[in-house]
């Protein structure tokens, strides 16, 4: 009987080069679409279609009026908690606000559901003074990084248009 | 004179530690991929806060409008404010028959119910006049939308505008 030569093992080599092709296509993919981008938040106002009249078995809300002046440059003139003015600086009226807000919160004995901060702002007024205002309003972080919420409902006075 | 014949060898690059550097970099930018901003504009300086957090659970749904200023090198906003919708710059204004166009749109295809229940986000620049973001919320109301959120940059303390 005749036998074969003993062959030698041979090496078997995968084919690299299509997936080496696959994977620096894929990272040129995610190399060009990175976008590097600080995370956003956002703060929810609702703004019924329309305002609906209070029935007379529920108890009107308790608004609070927060109100912004504006500078003709759209700085914040001054700000109003009520009819207490609490200065322009940026950002000591916000916390000042913001400590006002949280007293009268507290003192609600745990009514603050139902509490409503209206605002009430001059139509040039910059956006970013009316986030610090919304901030102020819904609540503050503690040492911790907690939240501590103070009112959740806000809302907008109809809007101011300025003088011709 | 006796010459040896050297057989032809060939020189084969060892690419392991390559493939796995490259493996290593797609994992990195895949993490750092953020799929979720993709309607966020640019040109857009949010104000930041550091209440501003982002939602615990995602929406479902939500229109996002950004408005802001055309700005040069400097930063400096030479036009605006426009609402940069679809790569056209509108301004704040003229948006209303849009936001109708995208009520109908969204009422079409899956409901009154849905479309009302969708979020209109406001990316706005912090230098935009509250007048016009009011505005914008009125003609958004007007096109029969109901629930409103304003976005900021979140920040930590001391990080703030």
């Amino acid at each position: 009987m005749k036998f074969r030569k003993h062959q030698e093992d041979g090496k078997v080599e995968m084919q690299m080069a299509a997936m080496i092709d696959i994977v620096f296509q894929l990272l040129i993919f995610f190399m060009l679409t990175l976008k590097i981008v600080s995370p956003e938040g956002d703060f929810n106002i609702n703004m019924p279609l329309g305002a609906v009249a209070p029935s007379n078995d529920t108890p009107p809300p308790l608004d609070l009026k927060v109100k912004l002046e504006a500078n003709p440059d759209g700085s914040l003139k001054q700000l109003y908690f009520g009819e207490i003015a609490l200065g322009n600086a940026v950002p000591d009226a916000f916390d000042r606000l913001n400590g006002k807000v949280g007293g009268w919160v507290g003192s609600q004995d745990g009514f603050s559901d139902d509490l409503e901060v209206e605002l009430i702002t001059d139509y040039n007024l910059h956006y970013r003074h009316i986030i610090k205002a919304i901030s102020a309003c819904r609540g503050r972080m503690t040492a911790d990084g907690k939240q501590v919420t103070y009112i959740e409902k806000i809302k907008f006075a109809p809007i101011k248009k300025p003088a011709a | 004179m006796k010459f040896k014949h050297a057989k032809p060898t060939i020189v084969e690059a060892d690419m392991t530690p390559m493939i796995d550097m490259t493996f290593q970099l797609i994992a990195f930018f895949m993490i750092v991929t953020n799929f979720d901003q993709t309607q966020a504009d640019e040109r857009v300086k949010l104000p930041s806060d550091q209440l501003a957090r982002p939602p615990l659970v995602a929406r479902e749904d939500e229109l996002v409008i950004n408005v802001g200023y055309k700005r040069n090198l400097a930063g400096e906003s030479i036009a605006g404010p426009f609402v940069f919708y679809t790569g056209e710059d509108v301004p704040v204004l003229e948006f209303g028959p849009r936001f109708q166009r995208e009520f109908l749109l969204v009422e079409k295809v899956e409901g009154k119910a849905k479309a009302q229940e969708m979020t209109v986000v406001i990316r706005s620049d912090g230098d935009v006049p509250t007048g016009l973001i009011q505005e914008l919320i009125k003609m958004g109301q007007e096109a029969q939308f109901v629930k409103f959120a304003l976005k900021a940059k979140a920040a930590t303390e001391g990080e703030e505008e």
